[in-house]
């Protein structure tokens, strides 16, 4: 072999792609993609089961990195050059606005998608056994998306940044017991500041994403022990339901998929220990059902990134992020909104600050967090399911409700007011 | 699916081209282009016009760190110190009469107005949400002057010594706050020309109050459009600048005028005379500028010891560019002079009627005049409160004793209520004990009383 | 699909998705590449031909540059900044000659190095005339030690 080839094979090192051994390596030698498995189910591949929201919301937080990183190099976290570097970004810096567009409009995305994949996990009842962790590490995932838009919303450090923090954090100090020292310890002092601002920026470009990205591994990783994406089982074919066995739960009738192992797919034996299986093992059934990761699930997850990148870059184009005048700690605009995802809770907050801004929503959390311990009925089928799906349909539509009250229908003073009102907050 | 792949990368492509080209084509390389072409028919040779074209476009940007500034107006605003471009259409025309305030050092917002941070018409301009500062109209932009030359006056800008002049006396101070001192019925403006840099709306505030603030209680003054424009000129000039160490050295205009203010102010005529007019105790000042040289009067006004030990001069503690000032008006100091600020000066007075006259000072300079008139008629509106208007006060003697007039200006006095359904009156009588000391809230009572009409016989 | 078809497809997919990554990085650099800096600006004037005397150039501890002005031969910048390490040289008129108190260079009036440490000669900057009549200096336009203005009196 020359040593061009010796070169290329030294750090290619998997059998060529025509092969089957070669497509199976590209996956489990390669140290980014080794997360998928060699072959996947054909239903997991179906758009509209999962709409591929989880992808969506993961590809949008890769944008947020790429284009924050970028934003980074302009920017710096002091009151009040942070807004005359805000403006530079706008005026000086070539692809500025762009950038700042696409980290804004993508934040707001990953809101509103990491929200529609928790409603869609919960319709397909996917968070039922084994999965019942992942579905709270999700949560997680979810209210660090809320915190990492809300410490980003301060950094522009103008009146809508600095009033709409003045207010989420007010919100947070009506916890009983810790809600002063809450603030206290976000804000670096007894109200927003520089101090507010430094923190702010740490726990937005370093605390926080690491945070999102250790929890992320983790829930990949599980998605993956729990038997890989979610998929329609309750279409299975009768005769193929037939065979499938339970596992953990011999009791339960319902049926959860199963290992049948196969004869032509290669394993790698870890150990070999004594005791019942707790979860899936691996996920194949028979060979038909599953087709290789490569080119078929990688491509489709290419497709859906590209997707996710050329709409925010749309968007991005043709909307700006808007950008008021220098915050000024002496004048409020009347009304001061929080973060539209935040703004839920205002309205909450407006009817009773202890009740609506720290009882519901803890309450809210905790039973989202306990949703697959409380609800006990094994079957994913959605005819099965018509109380659940209806409870969480009324939860979300309340949500959307108070968000779209406390948006269009809230004006100065927070009286209510028509929604075509212009409401001009800073003037 | 492969179409759609193919399809997502060509869009993408697309975008990226589009975004990288929208970066690329901002309006302010097409005015560079423009402008290199004016320039380059002006210039005699090819050598030089090809030169002229081949010039790479570039935001060209002013760092005032001083100004706590950035002025990036001669991107567009490229033929500013160039005489050649004298009859250039905009933006390209040349600004006459800069010196001293030239772009390189003063940039061009402090002025102007605008938004010196953008590189687009729009923005730059300011006329845009979200910036309190936009572009002045013509008329307006000398009023600018008095964002840094705050004392004395600005050759050029009468406006402004009337506005201030016109302020002081005409009692807004009544209602109004300014560096600290002023009632709370309206607005504190010590920063009004920070907050409110619109001027058509600030002279129609002053022509017709309630057009412009419906709701305001702020009564019509009555004032001509020349007074109107004048106290818009003082209000815009109404901001507090933070400014390094340069241009507050050079703020205050060493001019003889502004000298002959300090002159007055410091009561030199107390110690000196010019020409024999005045008194003995100091020097004669007539022609000592032609006795000695700046330098020396400069150090005779910081130290006077240091020149004369043993003088009984006082070290007045006054920046550079006033001791300039004073030394500039002593070049031009007459006995003519020295009489009118003798004439001018306070008459020695009984001490009864020395009391009236601080009492009168003060019912003017703290803006009681304002509500209650010059003539002390009151009649401003004041709607719902028993007898609809402010009260005069020259009756207030039948009504109230000495003591508990003195009382009321002390702690103010809310004025009771016509009907209770409808809102409260909107004036009142505010609390001066914070801000006027007891004596000169008695001297006020002493003028007030000397003014009371006696009752006519039952 | 046929297999054509998809390698057609997928190869021109791929072409303008590399396309787009090769557009990208290369905005990434621009997007790098300062517009504006915060910094005193690299041209900018000194004042008029009338400000500057004969004789010993004028120090511009600003600027860094001295000012020359022969009576015959015009005005040249010269940078006062030693081609060493940086430190700013001093004008010596006694010897005609740039001396650095940091490491003992020594250059001639025409900025060629005599002695030291130095590598290379001072720089000269181009100067020129704006149209308002005042002296700018472009410090990223060097020219050789012999450029001379002429100024009509």
């Amino acid at each position: 072999m020359n040593p061009i080839q010796d070169l290329w094979q030294s750090i290619v090192r998997r059998d060529p792609l025509s092969t089957d051994k070669g497509k199976s390596e590209l996956v489990f030698l390669n140290v980014w993609l080794h997360i998928h498995p060699a072959k996947v189910k054909r239903e997991n591949l179906k758009l509209k089961h999962t709409w591929y929201l989880g992808f969506i919301t993961f590809f949008l937080f890769l944008i947020l990195v790429t284009t924050g990183v970028a934003l980074m190099f302009y920017y710096r976290p002091n009151a009040p050059q942070a807004y005359q570097d805000v403006k530079d970004l706008q005026f000086v810096v070539f692809l500025g606005p762009f950038l700042r567009n696409m980290h804004r409009w993508a934040a707001h995305g990953m809101v509103i998608s990491v929200f529609f994949h928790m409603c869609r996990v919960f319709y397909t009842g996917s968070y039922k056994r084994p999965r019942q962790f992942n579905w709270m590490i999700g949560v997680f995932l979810f209210l660090v998306t809320l915190g990492l838009s809300f410490t980003g919303y301060l950094l522009p450090w103008d009146q809508l940044a600095f009033w709409a923090i003045t207010v989420g954090t007010n919100i947070g100090s009506y916890a009983p017991l810790v809600g002063k020292q809450l603030r206290e310890l976000l804000l670096g002092g007894h109200s927003v500041g520089e101090a507010a601002l430094l923190r702010f920026y740490v726990l937005h470009v370093a605390v926080l994403p690491g945070v999102m990205v250790l929890l992320t591994m983790v829930h990949f990783w599980r998605v993956r022990k729990d038997g890989g994406l979610s998929r329609p089982v309750w279409k299975l074919e009768p005769e193929k339901a037939e065979k499938l066995v339970t596992i953990g739960a011999p009791e339960a009738p319902a049926p959860l998929s199963v290992a049948l192992a196969s004869k032509d797919k290669t394993y790698g034996l870890m150990e070999v220990v004594t005791g019942k299986p707790i979860f899936e093992t691996v996920t194949a059934e028979e060979e038909e059902d599953t087709t290789f990761s490569y080119p078929y699930a990688f491509f489709r997850e290419a497709v859906a990134l590209m997707a996710t990148v050329t709409g925010v870059m749309a968007i991005s184009l043709f909307w700006n992020a808007p950008l008021e005048e220098l915050a000024n700690p002496a004048k409020t605009p009347n009304p001061a909104k929080a973060p539209w995802y935040f703004l839920g809770l205002q309205e909450l907050v407006s009817h009773s600050a202890l009740l609506g801004g720290v009882v519901v929503p803890a309450l809210a959390v905790l039973a989202l967090l306990a949703v697959p311990y409380l609800d006990t009925n094994p079957s994913r089928r959605p005819a099965d399911r018509k109380w659940a799906n209806r409870a969480f349909t009324i939860f979300v539509v309340v949500n959307v409700v108070l968000i779209v009250v406390g948006t269009f229908f809230r004006g100065p003073g927070w009286a209510l007011v028509a929604p075509w009102t212009h409401i001009s907050g800073a003037e | 699916m492969p179409q759609f792949f193919f399809a997502l990368s060509l869009i993408g492509l697309v975008l990226i081209l589009a975004a990288v080209w929208q970066a690329s084509t901002p309006t302010w390389k097409t005015y560079q282009r423009d402008f290199h072409q004016l320039e380059a028919q002006g210039e005699p040779n090819s050598l030089a016009k090809a030169a002229a074209l081949a010039t790479p476009p570039v935001i060209h940007q002013v760092l005032l760190t001083g100004l706590q500034r950035v002025d990036r107006c001669t991107t567009c605003h490229l033929g500013v110190d160039d005489p050649t471009m004298k009859n250039a259409a905009q933006p390209f025309r040349f600004h006459p009469n800069l010196a001293p305030h030239t772009p390189a050092k003063f940039g061009c917002t402090i002025c102007h107005g605008g938004q010196g941070l953008a590189t687009d018409k729009a923005n730059a301009h300011g006329r845009v949400p979200f910036w309190q500062e936009p572009l002045l109209p013509k008329d307006y932009i000398r009023a600018s002057c008095g964002r840094c030359h705050k004392e004395g006056e600005v050759p050029g800008v009468p406006e402004l010594t009337e506005g201030r002049r016109l302020f002081e006396t005409q009692g807004c101070r009544g209602c109004h706050k300014l560096n600290g001192v002023g009632g709370s019925i309206g607005p504190d403006l010590t920063e009004e020309g920070a907050s409110r840099r619109f001027p058509e709306w600030l002279e129609r505030h002053f022509l017709t109050p309630s057009a412009v603030s419906p709701s305001s209680p702020m009564p019509n003054f009555n004032f001509t459009k020349e007074q109107a424009r004048a106290l818009t000129y003082y209000m815009l000039s109404l901001t507090s600048e933070e400014m390094g160490t340069y241009y507050s050295s050079v703020r205050l205009i060493p001019s003889a005028s502004y000298g002959r203010e300090l002159f007055v102010e410091k009561n030199c005529i107390a110690c000196h005379n010019i020409g024999g007019v005045g008194a003995k105790n100091g020097p004669d000042l007539l022609g000592v500028t032609k006795q000695h040289s700046t330098g020396w009067l400069d150090e005779q006004l910081v130290n006077p010891e240091l020149v004369y030990p043993g003088s009984i001069m006082p070290a007045y503690d006054l920046a550079t560019n006033a001791r300039k000032a004073i030394v500039a008006y002593m070049a031009s100091a007459t006995p003519d002079d020295a009489q009118l600020i003798l004439s001018q000066r306070a008459k020695p007075l009984t001490p009864q009627d020395a009391a009236i006259e601080a009492g009168k000072q003060n019912f003017s300079r703290f803006g009681c005049v304002g509500c209650h008139g010059l003539q002390l008629q009151g009649g401003v509106p004041n709607p719902n409160s028993q007898g609809g208007e402010v009260p005069s006060l020259l009756h207030a003697s039948d009504d109230y004793t000495k003591e508990e007039v003195i009382t009321i200006i002390r702690n103010g006095k809310v004025p009771p209520t016509e009907n209770t359904a409808k809102p409260a009156p909107p004036l009142y009588m505010p609390s001066w004990k914070s801000v006027l000391s007891d004596e000169d809230i008695n001297r006020i009572a002493d003028y007030l009383w000397s003014l009371q009409k006696k009752k006519d016989g039952w | 699909m046929k297999r054509r078809s998809f390698i057609g497809w997928g190869t021109a997919g791929l072409a303008a998705l590399w396309s787009a990554v090769g557009v990208s990085l290369g905005a990434v650099v621009r997007f790098l590449t300062p517009s504006v800096y915060y910094e005193p600006p690299q041209t900018f004037k000194i004042g008029n031909p009338s400000d500057f005397p004969l004789g010993p150039p004028t120090f511009l501890a600003d600027e860094k540059i001295f000012v020359f002005r022969d009576r015959d031969k015009g005005f040249a910048v010269a940078s006062a900044v030693c081609t060493h390490l940086g430190c700013t040289v001093g004008y010596s008129q006694s010897d005609e000659r740039f001396h650095c108190p940091c490491h003992g260079s020594v250059f001639g009036a025409n900025g060629a190095v005599q002695h030291g440490p130095a590598p290379r000669p001072l720089e000269w900057f181009e100067v020129t005339l704006a149209r308002d009549g005042q002296l700018s200096v472009d410090k990223d336009k060097v020219v050789p030690a012999a450029y001379r203005l002429m100024v009509e009196r």
